[in-house]
């Protein structure tokens, strides 16, 4: 350890001493020193320039110098930059040199100093430095002002992506500081005690207005910041390009890419310059630029196109030769002559560009479809004839030009549109008839199918129809249909006639067709065949006429089903015998039929063959109307006659008949069925489908059934819709009707004979009682007008009764002798009371009458007074009356009694009752025969009153009348 | 949308201070000085949040404030009740006054900056040059008042000096946020002003 301390001491004082050495050596100053240097402090761009002199040059002397550069940041051994800048140094000159700091001047102070030495390239080291200048200070701080904070640098501008260094100087060091970028607080480094420092990398484009970044302090100061301005990067311009129209301008144009001005600096700006010319000029807009070609002939140009901003310039070059960079303007004056039926000529004048250039135009001619395309060699105007052109046809021409010797760009085309004349028809129109038999007149209905373009050659005006009789030559006839019909009827006789038909336009007449209707319609029987068409159409065939034929006509209708059926037709040549018939309006489900015509030589066409069918079958889309008959317990028909196979989506090949029923058992003939709602049911199938009734059999009694009859196709059957629904009726039923309804007819019958006999048997059975209501007796009584007069109901009669006590004496023994000493009670009507008393003589003898009550209510044969009609009984019930009626009635009648003699002891009933009858008992007089016979009473009305049954009540209403007379 | 009709109305206001000879009763002017007063409270905060948010986080943040930053060209409003009570009629009117004429110079100034710094905002520009229109119709109000008061009327002054031009970016930022803020608060002490004399003055 000490050798090496020895040795370092050593080694340290022979540099020393070495060191010593040169410096006597060099003792001598350098005489082109650097002198007077003064800095100069340039903020906004954070630059400092040095500015300094050489003496002692001689006069006119230059001499290449270099100088060594040393820049120091806060104190001088802190060397940041050292720099070696050479150059040519002349007499009394002033040199220049900055330096662009990266941290902001105002964070940091900075010293330079220089020494120089001369550049000689024979002596690459500059081993001979003058002395280093003293150092120069630069302290931007000191004239910052009093602020407690500062941030730098201001107002910066620079490209998106660049890196940035930011400070701030705080004077308030016991504050703590904190910096924000956009809000995101920033870390940084500290550079002294008061300064901070921020590197920012790959600074961001935020917004035009430019990017805030501020400082604050925590003890309340305020903040302070700066905006830090970032442009977007120039872009070099793309797709420069110089062309010109008439040689005299020059039009460069391209794409500038993205915008990088901000609102703080304009944006890139645009400078043209040619070498050649040296003239420069700033172009107005972003994306072109005109230059005026000089009048001399300069051919060659060398362009420099510069984008330029604030922070970079960026150039683009583009060297050529003007005639080869020639864009012809479009064409123009197109015109068309000679326009014919085929032919055309075409004519255009180009825009001069000098009396040296050629030029290559391209003509297209588009026309029906078709494109034709001509090139022409053009100096001033150009021509170009079109030939075998279609008659009466728009075409559309277009011209373009480009340089013919250097060919740079088509110019644009112009077009223009002409249309040839009109021809004569070409052919002759397709014609087709159809012959109906109306009364002996045959009515053919011309058709005919327009003429195609190609074909009408200009504007079809009418249609010409010559009918010729081929059975009387003489006579003909003349139509003329204007267009644009496409058919008209004929009425014609039965004869033979020859149809011409021809179209017409502005021009000519075309060829005739020709078509012989004969006299005799020739609709022989053909069989139809069925044929199974496809998407494409139907593919027909038939058999090759043995005769001469000069071709077949296949005929059907687009509309079947409409009320025109839209007739169609096809005409094949005569070696042909299949063709696919294809239509737009063939639909699924719709039954076509086509007929096959060959034309013979005569021209007459005859039927050969009939096709019918479906473009596509589809399931039937519908039941038939099934009509039930002849129910019984066993059975029923059902029967769809109206179905009609023909208009049906699909041919039909039968039907199926489903029967439900809740035994599910099917019988021979019949199959089990599942339907879709797994129904089970069972399925009878009719294979021929112009059976249209069916017999359902072997059903049960009382049963409920439902069926469903459905055609079926190849395709399927019809809808499983609502059944039917059937109840088969009882077996027994029928028989017991058969009994039934003769017995009913027997009782009517009797009943009918009763009835018109029914006076006859009501007097033979029972023959009417007498009504007393209605007994002219009341007729009579009524006469005497007397309003309180009616008749006693038996009902309100209340025997009395009469004790008969066994007195030994007198002659009435025999009345009461087998009744010992009992007493015996007699019922007597009450009326008879009054006669009772002094008569002793009572008799009994209405035997009718007591026929006639032993049928009725126990008391029926005792007369009652009426107690229902109120105003009788109104009468008769008045209160005084009646109490003093019936104490008289009573004391008369005990005191009537005679007490020794009596043998009759009568109790009358009413003591507390309220007949009437005895009211008269005291004032009535008896009558005149004190032996009263009831056999009389039936005498008295015989001659009055027809019935004979009220005599007893007329009694009483005789007695009732006079005791009424007394008390009024 | 509302700017024009503003413009126009204060017209006549503007125009009365010129018109000769002075109204005899002080009512009318300090009635009109106090609508307009009103009239400008209500949009002095949309002025100050269209501002802020033109001018990037830290002003666009919401709920700034820096309460801080001063102009020492620009008065402040902040006054204690005490010494604005202490205050005479003339004392009131002459620093409104002042401070009007002051903010009248700091708004057109604030428009000039933002017309640079923020050239896409029309909004922002149409609102400053209206505050400052509605701040000069309120000096002529005032004008008319202390003639009608006989109070001598202050000479106009430049108050801005050649100070601001120098500045960055973002001083200018700062510096139209304090006149905005400002103006808002002279309003509002110009309002209370013109409520007492209004008082006082009754019409």
């Amino acid at each position: 350890m000490a050798l090496f301390s020895v040795f370092q001491t050593t080694f340290l004082l022979a540099l020393l001493s070495l060191r010593t050495y040169q410096s006597e050596v060099l003792s001598e100053p350098l005489p082109w020193a650097p002198e007077s240097l003064k800095v100069f402090i340039n903020s906004t761009h954070q630059c400092l320039h040095l500015q300094w002199s050489v003496h002692n040059l001689a006069h006119h002397q230059e001499l290449k110098m270099v100088f060594q550069i040393e820049i120091s940041r806060i104190k001088t051994s802190n060397v940041i930059w050292v720099e070696n800048y050479s150059t040519t140094v002349k007499w009394n000159q002033v040199l220049h040199w900055s330096w662009e700091s990266k941290l902001p001047l105002e964070c940091a102070k900075h010293f330079i100093r220089m020494r120089s030495a001369e550049d000689d390239a024979k002596t690459p080291e500059q081993s001979f430095w003058s002395n280093w200048s003293s150092w120069e200070e630069v302290d931007v701080q000191n004239s910052l002002g009093h602020d407690p904070l500062f941030v730098f640098p201001k107002d910066k501008l620079v490209e998106e992506g660049s890196n940035v260094t930011i400070c701030y100087v705080s004077r308030s060091p016991q504050s703590n500081i904190s910096c924000y970028l956009e809000g995101v607080q920033m870390q940084g480094e500290q550079l002294e005690p008061n300064v901070t420092v921020f590197n920012l990398n790959h600074v961001a484009f935020i917004r035009e207005t430019g990017t805030n970044i501020y400082c604050k302090g925590d003890q309340g100061d305020s903040i302070k910041g700066i905006v830090l301005f970032v442009s977007k990067v120039l872009e070099e311009p793309k797709e420069f390009s110089c062309e010109t129209q008439d040689l005299t301008t020059l039009n460069c144009t391209w794409d500038p890419g993205s915008d990088t001005g901000l609102l703080k600096q304009l944006s890139q700006s645009y400078t043209l310059f040619e070498s050649f010319s040296g003239k420069k000029t700033l172009c107005k807009h972003k994306s072109w630029c005109s230059w005026e070609v000089a009048p001399e002939s300069q051919e060659m140009y060398n362009f420099t196109l510069t984008a330029e901003n604030y922070l970079r310039k960026r150039s683009v070059h583009l060297l050529f030769n003007l005639t080869h960079r020639v864009h012809p303007m479009a064409p123009f004056s197109v015109l068309f002559t000679d326009v014919s039926t085929t032919n055309a000529t075409m004519t255009w004048k180009v825009h001069s560009t000098g009396n040296y250039y050629t030029l290559l135009c391209q003509v297209k001619l588009y026309g029906e479809g078709e494109v034709t395309q001509h090139n022409v060699s053009v100096e001033v105007d150009g021509e170009q004839l079109f030939s075998g052109l279609e008659p009466d046809t728009e075409y559309r021409a277009q011209v373009r030009c480009a340089n013919a010797n250097h060919f740079w760009k088509w110019s644009e085309w112009t077009h223009q549109n002409f249309t040839t004349a009109e021809a004569a028809p070409s052919e002759a129109p397709d014609v087709w008839r159809n012959v109906k038999s109306v009364q002996g007149h045959s009515v053919v209905t011309l058709f005919w199918k327009p003429l195609s373009k190609l074909q009408a050659n200009g504007k079809i005006l009418f249609y010409n129809i010559v009918i010729e009789n081929l059975d009387r030559s003489s006579s003909s006839k003349f139509l003329s249909i204007p267009a644009p019909a496409n058919g008209t009827e004929l009425n014609l006789d039965q004869c033979s006639y020859q149809i011409h038909v021809t179209a017409h336009n502005s021009v000519g007449t075309s060829p005739a067709s020709v078509i012989i209707v004969s006299g005799d319609p020739g609709n022989k029987e053909v069989e139809e065949e069925r044929v199974k068409g496809t998407e494409d159409g139907f593919s027909l065939s038939w058999k090759p006429q043995p005769g001469n034929v000069t071709g077949y006509i296949v005929e059907w209708c687009d509309r079947p089903r409409g009320p025109l059926c839209d007739l169609q037709w096809k005409s094949v040549g005569p070696t042909t015998t299949s063709t696919v018939v294809s239509s737009d309006a063939f639909r699924p489900g719709v039954q076509y039929n086509f007929r096959i015509y060959g034309i013979s030589t005569e021209r007459v066409p005859y039927l050969l063959e009939k096709k019918t069918g479906y473009s596509q079958e589809l399931a039937p889309s519908d039941n038939p109307q099934v009509v039930m008959s002849n129910l019984t317990s066993r059975s029923f028909t059902l029967s769809w006659k109206d179905y009609s196979i023909e208009s049906q989506p699909s041919f039909i090949q039968g039907y199926h008949v489903y029967l439900k029923s809740k035994a599910g058992q099917c019988h021979s003939g019949s199959e089990k069925a599942v339907l879709s709602d797994d129904a089970v049911c069972c399925k009878y199938k009719i294979d021929n489908p112009k059976q249209k009734t069916f017999v359902v059999e072997n059903l049960q009694p009382e049963s409920f059934y439902e069926f469903l009859v459905t055609p079926y196709s190849s395709v399927g059957e019809g809808p499983h819709g609502a059944f039917t629904k059937v109840t088969t009726p009882d077996e027994y039923s029928p028989i017991l009707i058969r009994v039934i309804l003769p017995m009913v007819f027997c009782i009517l019958l009797i009943m009918i004979i009763c009835y018109l006999k029914s006076q006859w048997m009501k007097e033979k059975c029972y023959p009417d009682i007498p009504d007393p209501y209605k007994s002219s007796v009341l007729s009579l009584i009524k006469s005497k007008e007397n309003p309180r007069l009616t008749i006693m109901n038996i009902k309100d009669c209340v025997p009395d009764s009469i004790e008969v006590l066994n007195k030994q004496e007198g002659t009435r023994k025999s009345l009461t002798e087998t009744e010992s000493s009992k007493p015996t009670y007699l019922y007597l009507l009450p009326t008879e009371e009054s006669y009772s008393g002094p008569g002793p003589c009572i008799c009994f003898e209405n035997f009718t009458y007591n026929q006639a009550a032993s049928d009725s209510a126990s008391c029926g044969h005792v007369p009652v007074a009426p107690k229902a009609p109120p105003s009788q009984l109104a009468l008769l019930t008045s209160p005084e009356n009646l109490l003093k009626a019936l104490e008289e009635n009573y004391m008369n009648s005990l005191g009537e009694i005679p007490a020794g003699e009596t043998s009759l002891n009568y109790v009358s009933q009413l003591a507390s009752a309220m007949t009437g009858d005895k009211f008269s008992l005291p004032t009535n007089p008896p009558e005149p025969a004190l032996c009263s016979e009831y056999k009389m009473q039936m005498a008295i009305p015989l001659g009055l009153a027809s019935p004979p049954s009220s005599g007893s009540s007329s009694l009483s209403s005789f007695t009732l009348l006079d005791e009424g007379e007394h008390y009024h | 949308m509302s700017y024009p009709l503003a413009q126009l109305c204060l017209l006549p206001l503007l125009l009365s201070p010129l018109s000769p000879g002075a109204p005899i009763s002080p009512a009318e002017p300090i009635s009109q000085a106090y609508s307009l007063a009103l009239y400008m409270q209500k949009n002095t905060s949309t002025l100050l949040q269209t501002y802020l948010q033109y001018q990037g986080s830290p002003f666009s943040d919401p709920g700034f404030s820096a309460p801080e930053l001063q102009l020492s060209s620009l008065p402040p409003a902040v006054v204690s009740f005490k010494t604005w009570h202490a205050l005479d009629d003339g004392e009131r009117l002459s620093h409104a006054q002042g401070a009007f004429l002051a903010l009248t110079q700091h708004l057109q100034l604030v428009g000039d900056d933002q017309r640079d710094l923020n050239p896409g905002s029309p909004m922002l520009l149409a609102q400053l040059g209206a505050a400052r229109l509605r701040a000069q119709g309120l000096l002529g109000n005032m004008a008319a008042i202390m003639t009608a008061l006989g109070l001598p009327i202050p000479p106009e002054e430049d108050t801005l000096g050649v100070v601001p031009f120098g500045a960055s970016a973002f001083e200018r930022k700062c510096r139209g946020y304090v006149v905005t803020r400002e103006y808002g608060h002279w309003t509002d002490r110009a309002v209370r002003d013109l409520a007492l004399l209004k008082a006082k003055y009754p019409g």
